[in-house]
Formats: structure tokens, C-alpha cells, sequence
């Protein structure tokens, strides 16, 4: 039998009589449990109050009675964000982002109803997700596994004892790098497994793209940043003299990459790339629809030049006698317009957060957990990308359904025809109701190209250390 | 079987080990005397590759030491003062999992039989090694040994803080070593033994055999005169 197999299967032995060790895996077990179980129960919630509300809201449009398509269009509708079935999993940015919005003609309001704002400060902190968990957590306990794994044998002489058996320090490394693992898939396979089952049991309308392949690239990244840590604590181990020194040096790295690091960069990120404030945002697109976005163009204007170019190209002396309500097309003019000034807006906006992202994935490279936790998100569509997705698309169908209502009060009703003018159910059936579906596993993955360099080259960077240091290292101390 | 030649170790400036000239053929006893930081650690250390040598070299069995180590330790069985096992284990499966890693394969019973045979009591077979005495440990050393056939045995001080019987019991476990052939060095403080057991004595001082010879030609007393002559000059 191959001496690292050997290896293995001691050290599994061992950590299995080793009451430390169970007691760990035992409470990342019921911590696992317990996220899984609030995941379910929340994300069901969610999704049964979404879904309540979203035909609540269908029939208070179907049921609004005979109105004209102006009065429709500024009664609206509320679009409620579906919860991806992997958010059970990966709350990601769920919590600080809006559920709901409201929309109506001429406005791009807000996403309303943060969960976080409902929460208490703890739950603010970080609520507790399974990948949260498996991120942080999971890597105290390899951590506490591995941190002895060379030391101890250093200090009960056993290493120089099996060094002396023809065993090379390269198979003692990787057989216990084969031995944590093995104890770590057994915690992370059949969790895998059972959010496998638990999302095509709980899957609702189908909110998220290639389901079965993003669990799979889930299960393999996790498992992946797994055996990082497993690397990192042997390596660490084998390169330090006492347990305490190992142990120490491995809690500062934990303590970096999970909490110093990504809260610095926030930081910096923030202060490199500011957001203008809410109120600041809003005055700047009210401004530009008030002014025009060359500031010299206000909308008297813009509406003079309108009703001058259709004159003309109607041939007509005055706006009654266009073929059509120009009061439609005006209005439908002035959304357009307004579109534009959003667009500009909201454009500055996201290239900002763009840019704070693009810091992020540049840092992951220095710090696997960022890299994973981003990847996660990402997976499981629940990050920044997703929920912009959500927003450019509830903004499409605002602008569609806003634009069905000015054009049929264009082509329909008659100049000055207000209060007159009507439209009933069959207008109102045929604005459809809101699907939303996520943008593919495909176009995620091509946003988180950096995150994944960064996985694949800590793993290839410990190999080649690990090896190397096993194969340069003597035993005169040990 | 174990020979050196010029064999030195120097940390520095400091000389641990200093032109060591050593034979020791097959079925030969070897007993290292000296003492604390004489060199007789550093020369087993040596053998085993735990230290490369500054100049000369190392051979078992023909085979440099430190050019090929892991086919010299296919031979060798290492016993050192005090014998840390896996306590978590026991002394079976502490047993079974060294013969495995030498790529000797053997059944549960007949590493129980060979424990037995080295001594540990039938009881202790199956209990973990935390419950073990020292020489309990060294008696799974010494079934080591046996398991895997080792054609030479380092010990370094193996007998230090065994009781009499335990040692003696020890003494007797080399003596049948010795008849199979198998080439001992043993570092050792204790010259009763050294005198008992070994069948060639050395005596190091800072790093040199300063004396060697076969153990029949001096009785306990001339060994003791000699050795505390070295140690007090």
C-alpha cells in the first residue's frame, strides 16, 4: 500500500479518537444543520410573501377598473425580487438589497424593504448562512485539525521515528494532507448533497439558471478552498517548531484573510471609489431632466422642438390636427428623455460599483476567501451582478409598460381627452406580468475569471511549496 | 555491514564529530561509550541521515547513507532513548502501521505473537500506548525490528531509565538479534551493559574515538578504569 495511504488512515484513525476534533466537526455539523434549516425556512417565507404579494398586486391591476392609461400608468405596479433557490444557501447580498419597487411613469423609484434594516445590529453583523460557515468557520476547524499535524510528531519524537522507516517528509505531508480531507468531504459531501436535494425540491418558478451546474461548481470550489486550508495548515506545521507558534501563525492568517482584510478593502474601496449620497443621486437626475443633460436644453424646450418637428413634418398649423394625441407622444418623449437622463445616472453609479468590485477581485488574488466568497455569490445569484441584472430588467419592463400606455393614449384618444378617454381589462391584461429569470451560469463565471486565478494558483502555489520545503527540510530538530 | 570513513560533523566552528573511522560487521554488538555531547548521538543522527556530514562518509550494507538514504533505512531499525509511539493507538496498530510503511505486511496474530515475543505482556497488545511504560515502548521497538528483519539496529541509549529487568530483558532481545546476524550500534551511558551485551566497545571524547576495542579482552573494572580516565582528563 502507497506509504501516504498508510499515513492517511493513521491520522484518520487518530483524529477520529481524538475527542477535540469530533467535538469541532460536531459543531460545524449543527452549525451546518441549523443555517440549512433557517436558509429553508427563510427563503420559503420569502418566497410565499413574494408570491402572495406578486398576485395581490396582478389583481389590483386587472381589477382597477376603466381608467385612462396616463392615470394606469401612474397607479402602477410593485415588482417583487424572487428569492434564487440558492439564496437558501447564500444569502449574499440579499439582505442589504431592496425586495420590492414600485413602478410607475415618469419615476425610477428605489428598491424598498431592506430585510437588513428589519434586523437587529448582531444579525446586521452577518447573519448566519451555511456559506458562512463553510467560509469561515470551516477553515477554524482544519485549522484546530492540522495546526499539530508535524508539530506534535516534532514533539513526541514520533516523526523521527517514521522518518527513519524510509518514509519521506513528502509522503508524511501529503498523506495528512489525504487524511484531513477525507474527514472535511465527509462534512462537505453530504451537505452538498442535501442542498442538491433541497434545491429541486424547493425550486419555484424557475428563477435560476443552470441549477444543477452551479451547485456542482459550488460543491467544487468549496472543496477546492478546502484543500487550500488543508495545504496551508500542513505546510504552516511542518514549518514551525512548536504547536503554539503553528497554531498562532495560522489564526493570523485566518484572522486577515477572513475579517482585516476584507474590511480594509471595503474601506479603501469606498474612499478610492466614493458613492455620491441618495439624496445627492436623485437631485442630479431631477436636475437633468429639469435642465437637460447639457444643462441648456430645459424641457419647455425640449417640447417646443417636439411639437415644431411634428408640425412641420405633419404639415398641420397646430397639434389638433396631428392624426394622433400629442399629448401621448409627449409624454411618451418626455420618459424617453427622462430614460436617457437615468441611464447616464445610474451608468456613473454602477461604474463605480464596478470599480469597487474590480478592487475586490484584484485583492481576492492576495486572499482566497474573498475570492470564494465572491464565487459563491456569484453561484449563487445572489450578488452585486444579479441584483443590477434584476434592476436593468425591472427598468425594461417599467419602460415597456409604460410606453404601451402612452401609445395607446397617442393613437386613441383625442387632444386635450382626459378625463374622457378610457381603457378597461383588456389593456390591462395584455401588459403581461414579470418573469424574471437570472443571467446564465456562463456570464457569471466570465465575471468571476480573477476569483477563480486566484483559487487555482494558491492550490498550485502550496503543492510547490509543500513539496518543495518537505524535499529541502532535514530532521536534525525533529 | 556499518562503516565510516573520516566521518565528521562540525556545527560552525564547533566539531561534534571528528574523522570517524568505524567498522562493524554482521552480527557485531557495537557500544558506543561517552559522554553527554561526545558524538555518539551525532554518529547515529549521521547514519540515519537526520544530519548530512561535513566530510567523510557513511555506508550500510555498501550504500551511502547520504546518497541514498531511503534504500539504507529499508534495512535499518531506529530505537532511540525513549521510544515515542502514537498513543491514541495501540501497541498493535502502532505495530502494524511502522511494518507497513517498510512494506512488511502482517497478520493481527502474528504481531501479536511478536510483541509477545519481545516481551509485552499479552495484555497491553490491544491497549492504547498512552497506558505504556518506557519500556513497553522500547519492547515494541525492539518487535519492530524483528517485524521488519532489519539487518542493523541504531539504538541510541535505549536502556536509559529501564528498570533493571526491563533492561536486562531488553539486553537478552539484542543478544537474539545478534544471533540472526543483525549489526547493532548502540550508544549507550550504561557500561554494565555496554560490557554484557556489546561485543566491540568505543569510547568517544568531543567528537573522537579515543578508544575501541573488543569487549572479552577487558573485565567490568578495566572498562570502568578506562572510561572515567577519558572522562576525567
Amino acid at each position: 500500500m502507497k506509504t501516504y495511504i498508510l499515513i492517511a488512515k493513521k491520522e484518520i484513525k487518530i483524529a477520529l479518537r481524538e475527542k477535540l476534533v469530533l467535538a469541532l466537526s460536531s459543531i460545524i455539523l449543527v452549525l451546518l444543520g441549523i443555517s440549512l434549516f433557517t436558509g429553508v425556512i427563510s427563503y420559503q417565507q420569502q418566497q410565499k410573501a413574494i408570491t402572495k404579494a406578486q398576485d395581490e398586486k396582478r389583481k389590483e391591476w386587472l381589477e382597477q377598473g376603466d381608467k385612462h392609461p396616463h392615470i394606469a400608468a401612474h397607479f402602477g405596479t410593485f415588482i417583487f425580487k424572487p428569492k434564487t433557490v440558492l439564496s437558501l444557501f447564500d444569502f449574499g447580498l440579499d439582505t442589504y438589497t431592496g425586495t420590492s419597487v414600485y413602478l410607475e411613469a415618469h419615476y425610477q423609484h428605489q428598491f424598498m424593504f431592506r430585510p437588513a434594516q428589519d434586523h437587529n445590529s448582531m444579525i446586521r453583523f452577518g447573519e448566519l448562512s451555511s456559506a458562512l460557515v463553510l467560509q469561515i468557520l470551516m477553515p477554524l476547524l482544519i485549522i484546530f485539525l492540522a495546526y499539530a499535524s508535524f508539530t506534535k510528531e516534532k514533539e513526541r519524537g514520533t516523526l523521527r521515528l517514521l522518518n527513519s522507516q524510509g518514509v519521506t517528509l513528502t509522503s508524511i505531508a501529503w498523506g495528512k494532507v489525504m487524511a484531513y480531507f477525507i474527514i472535511l468531504l465527509t462534512i462537505l459531501t453530504p451537505f452538498i448533497l442535501g442542498i442538491l436535494l433541497l434545491s429541486y425540491w424547493l425550486k419555484t418558478p424557475d428563477t435560476i439558471t443552470d441549477l444543477g451546474m452551479r451547485i456542482g461548481l459550488l460543491g467544487t470550489t468549496y472543496m477546492a478552498y478546502i484543500f487550500l486550508f488543508v495545504v496551508l495548515s500542513v505546510l504552516v506545521s511542518l514549518k514551525s517548531s512548536v504547536s503554539r507558534n503553528a497554531l498562532l501563525t495560522l489564526l493570523t492568517c485566518w484572522i486577515l484573510f477572513t475579517i482585516i482584510i476584507p474590511k480594509t478593502m471595503a474601506n479603501f474601496g469606498e474612499s478610492l471609489y466614493p458613492l455620491p449620497s441618495m439624496k445627492i443621486y436623485k437631485e442630479g437626475i431631477l436636475k437633468d431632466k429639469e435642465n437637460g443633460l447639457d444643462g441648456k436644453t430645459p424641457k419647455a424646450v425640449r417640447m417646443a422642438k417636439l411639437e415644431k418637428e411634428l408640425l412641420k413634418k405633419y404639415k398641420v398649423d397646430s397639434v389638433q390636427q396631428l392624426p394622433f394625441n400629442f399629448e401621448g407622444v409627449s409624454m411618451q418623449a418626455g420618459e424617453e428623455y427622462g430614460d436617457k437622463v437615468y441611464d447616464v445616472h445610474w451608468g456613473r453609479l454602477l461604474n463605480i460599483f464596478n470599480k469597487q468590485n474590480k478592487l475586490g477581485s484584484y485583492v481576492s488574488l492576495f486572499n482566497p476567501y474573498m475570492a470564494l466568497r465572491n464565487i459563491s455569490m456569484g453561484l449563487s445569484a445572489t450578488d452585486l451582478s444579479a441584483s443590477v441584472d434584476f434592476q436593468k430588467k425591472v427598468e425594461n419592463y417599467r419602460r415597456i409598460f409604460i410606453k404601451k400606455m402612452n401609445n395607446d393614449m397617442a393613437q386613441n384618444s383625442n387632444y386635450g381627452e382626459f378625463y374622457e378617454y378610457s381603457v378597461g381589462l383588456d389593456m390591462w391584461k395584455s401588459v403581461e406580468d414579470f418573469k424574471y429569470k437570472t443571467p446564465s451560469i456562463y456570464s457569471t463565471l466570465k465575471k468571476y475569471v480573477l476569483e477563480f486565478v486566484s483559487l487555482f494558483s494558491w492550490i498550485i502555489l502550496l503543492i510547490l511549496l509543500l513539496n518543495y520545503i518537505t524535499r529541502k527540510t532535514k530532521l536534525n530538530n525533529g | 555491514m556499518l562503516k565510516t570513513n573520516g566521518l565528521t560533523k562540525k556545527y560552525g566552528a564547533f566539531t561534534a564529530l571528528n574523522a570517524l573511522d568505524l567498522e562493524i560487521k554482521e552480527g557485531d554488538i557495537f557500544c558506543l561509550l561517552g559522554a553527554n555531547g561526545a558524538g555518539k548521538s551525532t554518529t547515529i543522527n549521521l547514519f540515519l541521515n537526520f544530519i548530512e556530514p561535513t566530510s567523510g562518509s557513511a555506508t550500510i550494507n555498501g550504500i551511502d547513507v547520504t546518497k541514498h538514504p531511503l534504500e539504507t533505512k529499508q534495512i535499518l531499525s531506529y530505537i532511540p532513548e525513549n521510544l515515542m509511539l502514537y498513543p491514541n493507538l495501540t501497541g498493535l496498530e502502532n505495530l502494524d502501521f511502522f511494518c507497513g510503511l517498510g512494506g512488511k505486511n502482517y497478520a493481527k496474530a502474528e504481531l501479536g505473537v511478536l510483541l509477545e515475543q519481545s516481551g509485552l505482556q499479552i495484555d497491553f497488545i490491544n491497549k492504547r500506548v498512552q497506558n505504556y511504560s518506557k519500556g513497553m515502548r522500547q519492547k515494541v521497538g525492539i518487535a519492530l525490528a524483528r517485524a521488519r528483519e532489519a539487518k542493523v539496529l541504531l539504538l541510541d541509549e535505549p536502556t536509559s531509565g529501564l528498570d533493571p529487568k526491563a533492561s536486562n530483558e531488553f539486553s537478552e532481545l539484542l543478544l537474539e538479534m545478534k544471533a540472526k546476524g543483525v549489526a547493532t550500534l548502540m550508544a549507550t551511558h550504561d557500561l554494565f551493559r555496554a560490557k554484557d551485551t556489546g561485543t566491540h566497545i568505543g569510547i568517544m571524547k568531543e567528537g573522537v574515538l579515543v578508544e575501541k576495542f573488543e569487549s572479552k579482552d577487558v573485565n567490568f573494572q578495566d572498562l570502568e578504569k578506562l572510561y572515567l580516565k577519558h572522562m576525567h582528563n
